[in-house]
């Protein structure tokens, strides 16, 4: 009977994962930017127990963290079993101010992709290979990544028309194999509208 | 907008813009469609219209302050995400709490989820142009909402549950207004089973739409109903159980197909399956404490702070500087009414929450809204919205 | 017209009675519901509360149908051109419920992407307290908003709205009068000088055959 300990040896024996002393009442592994997907790949495929769901991806800011030392951001995974229920695993990624780049692992899992926007969002760090990194939860005027603590939280930007998907689904119609000929034309903003409607301070 | 199909040939698509004031879509989502005709070629989501900033705002406040605005993340069964939120910090804290809050909280939860349910239920059946469930659904719910005033004080964000404890202990006749409210739940099932089970309409729009397989749910991280409705009985309740939740008699409830159907239905089941939960914990509820004592964790009673120095100080302490979490991260789940409502939790040992994601059972859900409504009409992608029950304050927190 | 219409009388008051009448009880809200508020809006409209006593069970999800708009919940940055699109899209007459303490004033959400107010982006005709508000006050609400309206007078609404266009009508014909003066002065002219033309022709005629 394997345990999840036994999946941590094994990380820490393939892909030189060390164990995060901050999680005490779960397991959690750090790991290095570049092996997370091979990390991830052999926890969802190949491991004793699978995890094969992806539950939460959660950025964390360590800025004003007490006595922290290494670098600022980190990227926290937590992964699910369902083949041996309540099985769970925290995978962590640290990442330095200077190089805010993560491999994407929205390729083995599909709803990576949402929480990896939402990342880049909130924190600003970019994912590698991600196939459409826009923002997610906010305005597409918006500058800055609210969640980083020296955002301050009362800096309100307001948004001057409504964001439009057409590239979006522009994108995802060529994902589909279809082949866009000619675009339409009516959904753009034209200048008048974005003058008259617009919402200004 | 003029494309060519994999096969070649030219088609004309219309981009039509639902939502985000869309009566389907239930507050703030939004989808972009490319249509051929009536059918949905392809489609893709917008969210973050009701991000109110939930993980910046509770920065700010103490750990008990953080307890109202988990009240709205999902506001149509608020207690739940109470509770889901303080069993992480009393995990963290390794406290075991009295035996009566256990079994107070049990039965909150499933009135919880009974509401939460009937709110999804009625909602979907609106969309789909019957106004009469909607009624039935609604009258126990209006029921379990008079408990909640009497037991808390508000109908809809409650603030019930407290870290270590409960807001409060239940009131005099608890038992038999929760014994005759699952009474009319019971009825108003019958009246909804009466309704749609046979009803052609109904089973027209909702038998075969919106299907995704069990491997692509579990890749999209479904959890909940939706996925159980998918076949597979993956329930936290059962997994990873809490609050004695293994040692009542209930079954998981799985659906086979993995269409809105099922998820209608997996619904319906599991508001009966919730009612024998909570008659069997109503049988367990003895006297006792329902907080624990320990005044660095639960703020002492307001008896003690008018009588004891010492717990005017823990109480003054409590309140101001907050409680100190045990420093460390940590990934807790609960089984809310939607799938499993997550928080990681960074503390630094201080008074103040140092980050709090959410992992709200929405956002799975609904990134996953593209692949069940392509290749179906318009007016599916509506019933299909309904059966997925997305709550948008828990879905942009 | 304009000062007639202003003066109250017999008739312009028992029209003003008729249509305030017709208008309190059939207040048909525009639900933009976002959040929590709305679910309270969902109990409002059923069984226990019945909003339909007050002729209100008409809920219209198209802002060109509606007469309340009817604001429940958060409204973020990013939906706030969309609720001053849908307000703009609103006909006349039209009122505005701000439900919940979120779209009165943000709530406690004091954050980076909450409005706070609903007010910043559209006039307000009532606001309600509460997170989120009981039934009972969206009642209460409605009935303030139902006094509003019977003490506005349609005639005097009619003739402010139609004011500009009197006086654009005012201008024209004052323009128009001044032009057909103009006009009919240079024909004046025209003609005294061809009369002077001819007399002068006739006084040299018959100096010619005088000679």
């Amino acid at each position: 009977m394997n345990t999840v300990e036994d999946i941590f040896s094994v990380l820490e024996e393939k892909f030189g994962a060390k164990r995060d002393t901050q999680d005490k009442w779960g397991v959690a592994a750090i790991v290095s930017a570049a092996y997370l997907h091979n990390a991830a790949l052999f926890l969802k495929e190949s491991a004793a127990i699978k995890f094969e769901m992806l539950v939460d991806i959660a950025g964390i800011d360590y800025l004003t963290y007490p006595n922290h030392e290494g670098p600022r951001f980190a990227v926290s995974y937590a992964f699910k079993s369902m083949s041996v229920p309540g099985a769970r695993i925290r995978l962590k990624v640290l990442v330095g101010e200077a190089d805010l780049k993560v491999p994407t692992i929205s390729d083995l899992f599909a709803n990576a992709n949402w929480y990896e926007r939402e990342v880049f969002d909130q924190f600003g760090i970019v994912f590698t290979g991600h196939p459409d990194l826009r923002r997610l939860l906010n305005h597409v005027e918006f500058v800055g990544h609210p969640l980083r603590k020296d955002y301050p939280a009362q800096k309100r930007q307001w948004l001057s028309t409504n964001d439009y998907l057409l590239p979006a689904l522009e994108k995802r119609l060529e994902d589909l194999g279809y082949r866009v000929v000619q675009r339409s034309k009516e959904v753009g903003t034209n200048d008048n509208e974005y003058l008259e409607g617009s919402i200004k301070e | 907008m003029i494309v060519l199909d994999p096969n070649g040939e030219k088609l004309n698509l219309m981009p039509l813009n639902v939502g985000p004031s869309h009566p389907a879509t239930h507050g703030c989502l939004r989808f972009l469609a490319a249509m051929d005709g009536e059918t949905i070629v392809a489609s893709v989501e917008e969210i973050g219209y009701l991000h109110r900033g939930f993980e910046k705002m509770v920065e700010r406040g103490t750990w008990q302050q953080v307890l109202p605005y988990t009240d709205r993340l999902n506001y149509c069964s608020a207690i739940m995400n109470n509770i889901a939120y303080v069993r992480a910090v009393e995990t963290m804290f390794g406290v075991e709490i009295p035996e009566r809050c256990k079994v107070l909280r049990v039965i909150v939860n499933e009135l919880s989820r009974i509401n939460d349910h009937f709110v999804c239920i009625a909602a979907a059946f609106q969309d789909l142009g019957g106004t009469t469930p909607f009624m039935y659904a609604f009258n126990p719910r209006e029921e379990i909402m008079c408990i909640w005033e009497k037991l808390t004080g508000a109908r809809l964000t409650n603030s019930y549950a407290r870290i270590g404890g409960l807001y409060r202990d239940s009131y005099d006749g608890f038992e038999q207004d929760v014994l005759a409210a699952l009474d009319s739940t019971e009825k108003a099932l019958k009246d909804l089973h009466a309704c749609l089970d046979r009803n052609r309409i109904f089973l027209d729009r909702t038998v075969g739409i919106g299907k995704i397989s069990a491997e692509r749910a579990i890749s999209y991280g479904w959890t909940g109903p939706c996925l159980r409705a998918s076949g597979v009985a993956s329930d936290l309740r059962k997994d990873e159980p809490y609050y004695d939740y293994e040692t009542y008699d209930w079954e998981v409830v799985v659906g086979t197909q993995g269409d809105c159907n099922d998820r209608l239905q997996v619904r319906m089941a599991e508001i009966e399956e919730s009612v024998k939960i909570v008659r069997q914990a109503l049988k367990r509820l003895a006297p006792g404490p329902v907080d624990i004592v320990d005044p660095r964790i639960r703020v002492p009673a307001h008896k003690l702070a008018y009588q004891d120095m010492e717990g005017l100080i823990g109480r003054f302490k409590s309140v101001y500087e907050g409680i100190r979490v045990p420093e460390g991260e940590f990934y807790c789940g609960s089984e809310c009414a939607n799938g499993e409502l997550g928080f990681t939790i960074v503390s630094d040992g201080s008074g103040h929450p140092y980050r709090i994601k959410v992992r709200p059972p929405c956002l799975t859900q609904f990134a996953a809204f593209h692949e069940l409504v392509e290749g179906g009409m318009l007016a599916d992608s509506m019933a299909v919205l309904s059966g997925l029950n997305i709550i948008a304050g828990e879905l942009d927190r | 017209m304009t000062a007639e219409a202003d003066k109250p009388n017999i008739i312009t008051a028992s029209l003003d009675f008729l249509v305030n009448w017709g208008r309190t009880n059939s207040l048909w809200p525009f639900p933009y519901g976002t959040a929590c508020c709305a679910i309270e809006f969902m109990s409002t409209e059923v069984g226990r509360y019945d909003l339909s006593r007050i002729g209100s069970e008409y809920v219209r999800f198209t802002p060109r149908q509606s007469d309340v708009l009817l604001v429940a919940g958060t409204i973020t940055y990013k939906q706030a051109p969309i609720l001053k699109r849908i307000y703009e899209q609103m006909a006349e007459p039209r009122w505005v419920i701000a439900m919940g303490a979120c779209a009165c004033s943000g709530g406690f959400y004091d954050c980076y992407c909450t409005v706070p107010g609903i007010d910043h982006i559209i006039p307000v005709d009532v606001y309600i307290g509460g997170c989120p508000s009981r039934p009972e006050a969206f009642f209460d609400a409605m009935f303030d908003l139902q006094k509003k309206i019977k003490d506005e007078s349609y005639m005097k609404q009619r003739a402010e709205r139609v004011k500009d266009q009197l006086e654009m009508i005012k201008a024209k014909t004052a323009e128009a009068k001044a032009a057909a003066k103009d006009f009919a002065r240079e024909k004046v002219v025209d003609i005294k000088d061809f009369m002077t033309s001819k007399e002068q022709e006739l006084v040299k005629k018959a100096q010619f055959w005088k000679e």
